[in-house]
């Protein structure tokens, strides 16, 4: 869905942060941070509370502004400053209790603040419907009617809404903070499904998550964060979870 | 994977066809707004047998036409703001406010079209002050319009000094014909009023994108501000809407009775908040419908005048108003968690 751009052919990567610093306070929450994420790829995000994930992902989406480093955006230096700088250039957050609201439909939810309006403002109810359904079924999920409630579905079904928003919107990366994490096994199963689909559809995405098991057979690399500071930064083919998990608990170490 | 969602369709069609009858009538009771239908069919019902039919008399028909609007216009706003998940339990005094600039206006023989636009404007004014402190402050709406209520009622009490003033009419009979008239000599234009504002608050808020941004807002005000829905300006234009629409039926209200009075819009704050709950809005915000709205807005004003002709003494009115309020929220809760259990 997404163009790859011509300049996407040497640049590699399609976000580049380097060296990201961020205070709250007397608090160094990230101590000069490199981040990556390439074309077509589904990095797991992983550490333990307080890490600096959060943090890291805030201020690729905007929502907080880095004291220090600067962050590429398919080869361009970007200034992310507001959650729109960050939707504009195509990065788009899923948050686990923010995305959705319950008491409105699949549809009204998925066009929420980007309506398809004919004249005057007014909602073009069809349009609205028929792409939300294309959306639902390009990441595999087959719902019976856009007007259904958010409220009447399940968890996994849920994320798939909020999923399948992003992909609409031709998002180039997603980032997915904690997107399994109130769900049961079978509903983390079928989220998991949607986040491969993502990648088929040549998205790239950040999976934020402290559950090593939901993360590892659908990333492609890991970045562990500890205390603010990146110690890994490894390709799946060349860990497990086992090491991962060591390396999550383990206090960085300065050598 | 594709064709097991068209099987479903298909075998669940037939199974509905059966029965249409059936499938109509447990259709209308997925909607919240359904009970209320019931509860106002019932109350007409009530009042035509207990008042000896004076309840349906032609004369009685036209008075509830003409007064229950005033405050059923007042009560559309409220009901769309609490949508959006904010309360104004200042309705009555910015209502009052808006007559005594109105009725001073009047009194410096202004144009009275003009004096109507700026009381409008005035109406506007207060609604956006409401708004931009609940907004702005982040103090619960509920709070803010409490302060309100008491500074727009007290300020009119200090500038009338508590008295009546006299408004005549007849200065201007088209601004009567207008908001007091009769259409073909019997329709009260009031109603007509209320049908046109429904009319347009409904539509906005069923098809137009910024109703879709007062439900979003109300529903899930962070899920509305990740999207870039901005919410204050959504809830700042609601409690404007309803500043407005006041600052109407104050106008109205003193053309239909030739006098200020400094007692106007007394007590409409809860009983429009209750017109909206009955008409199955949540005080939490994000639920609720324009024709629910209406419905509870008509209930309450057939409560009152029901009541009154049917002989039974205006004390009784709060107990009814009590228990129509109770029955019709449990009876739509009721219906919602079938609905929601039974997808």
């Amino acid at each position: 869905m997404t163009s790859s751009p011509a300049g996407g052919k040497e640049e590699k990567s399609l976000v580049k942060m380097a060296g990201v610093h961020k205070w709250f306070g007397k608090v160094h929450a990230l101590k000069g941070v490199d981040f990556e994420v390439r074309h077509s790829e589904i990095v797991g995000l992983v550490g333990d509370n307080g890490a600096g994930k959060s943090t890291l992902i805030k201020v690729l989406s905007g929502y907080h502004l880095a004291d220090k480093g600067e962050i590429n955006f398919e080869g361009k230096r970007v200034n992310i400053t507001s959650s729109l700088d960050a939707r504009k250039l195509g990065i788009e957050t899923v948050y686990q209790e923010q995305a959705l609201a319950p008491n409105m439909s699949i549809s009204r939810n998925i066009f929420m603040g980007r309506e398809l309006v004919r004249s005057l403002g007014f909602m073009d109810k069809k349009a609205m419907d028929g792409g939300s359904m294309e959306a639902l079924k390009s990441i595999g999920l087959h719902l019976r009617s856009p007007d259904a409630l958010i409220a009447m579905l399940s968890g996994g079904e849920r994320q798939g809404v909020a999923i399948a928003r992003v992909l609409h919107f031709k998002a180039k990366l997603v980032i997915l903070d904690e997107p399994t994490i109130a769900l049961s096994v079978k509903e983390a199963q079928q989220v998991l499904e949607f986040i491969k689909q993502l990648r088929k559809e040549g998205i790239s995405v950040v999976f934020i998550t402290h559950n090593l098991y939901h993360v590892f057979p659908s990333a492609d690399r890991f970045v562990v964060l500890t205390r603010g500071e990146k110690i890994a930064d490894v390709e799946k083919k060349g860990t497990s979870i086992d090491e991962l998990a060591e390396l999550i608990v383990k206090p960085p170490s300065h050598n | 994977m594709r064709p097991s969602p068209n099987q479903k369709g298909q075998k669940v069609k037939p199974d509905l066809r059966k029965d249409s009858k059936l499938r109509f009538v447990k259709n209308f009771f997925t909607y919240r707004s359904s009970s209320i239908f019931l509860v106002f069919i019932g109350l007409i019902l009530f009042f035509t047998f207990f008042s000896q039919h004076r309840f349906t008399r032609h004369a009685n028909i036209e008075v509830l036409l003409a007064l229950g609007p005033e405050f059923s216009i007042v009560a559309l706003g409220v009901g769309m703001l609490m949508i959006s998940g904010e309360f104004d339990l200042s309705v009555g005094s910015i209502l009052v406010f808006c007559s005594f600039i109105f009725i001073r206006l009047f009194e410096i023989k202004m144009n009275l079209f003009l004096a109507g636009g700026i009381t409008l404007g005035a109406g506007a004014l207060l609604g956006f002050l409401n708004g931009l402190i609940t907004t702005k402050a982040h103090i619960p709406s509920f709070i803010t319009t409490l302060g309100t209520m008491m500074l727009w009622r007290g300020m009119t009490l200090i500038l009338s000094q508590g008295f009546t003033r006299p408004f005549n009419p007849e200065v201007v009979p088209l601004l009567s014909s207008i908001l007091t008239g009769k259409i073909g000599g019997i329709l009260p234009v009031q109603v007509v009023w209320f049908g046109v504002f429904g009319l347009i608050l409904g539509v906005v808020l069923h098809f137009h994108k910024f109703g879709n941004w007062v439900y979003a807002t109300g529903d899930n005000k962070e899920a509305a501000r990740a999207m870039g829905i901005n919410t204050d300006r959504v809830k700042t234009i609601c409690f404007m809407i309803v500043g407005i629409l006041c600052a109407f039926v104050a106008v109205m209200q003193i053309v239909r009775v030739s006098t200020f009075s400094s007692r106007a819009g007394d007590g409409w704050e809860l009983k429009a908040i209750a017109a909206s709950v009955v008409g199955g809005t949540s005080l939490m915000g994000g639920i609720g419908s324009m024709v629910g709205i209406f419905l509870g807005a008509l209930t309450i004003s057939v409560i009152e005048n029901g009541l009154v002709v049917s002989r039974i003494p205006y004390f009784w009115t709060y107990i009814v108003f009590g228990l129509v309020i109770i029955s019709s929220v449990v009876s739509s809760l009721y219906l919602e968690r079938r609905k929601l259990r039974g997808g």
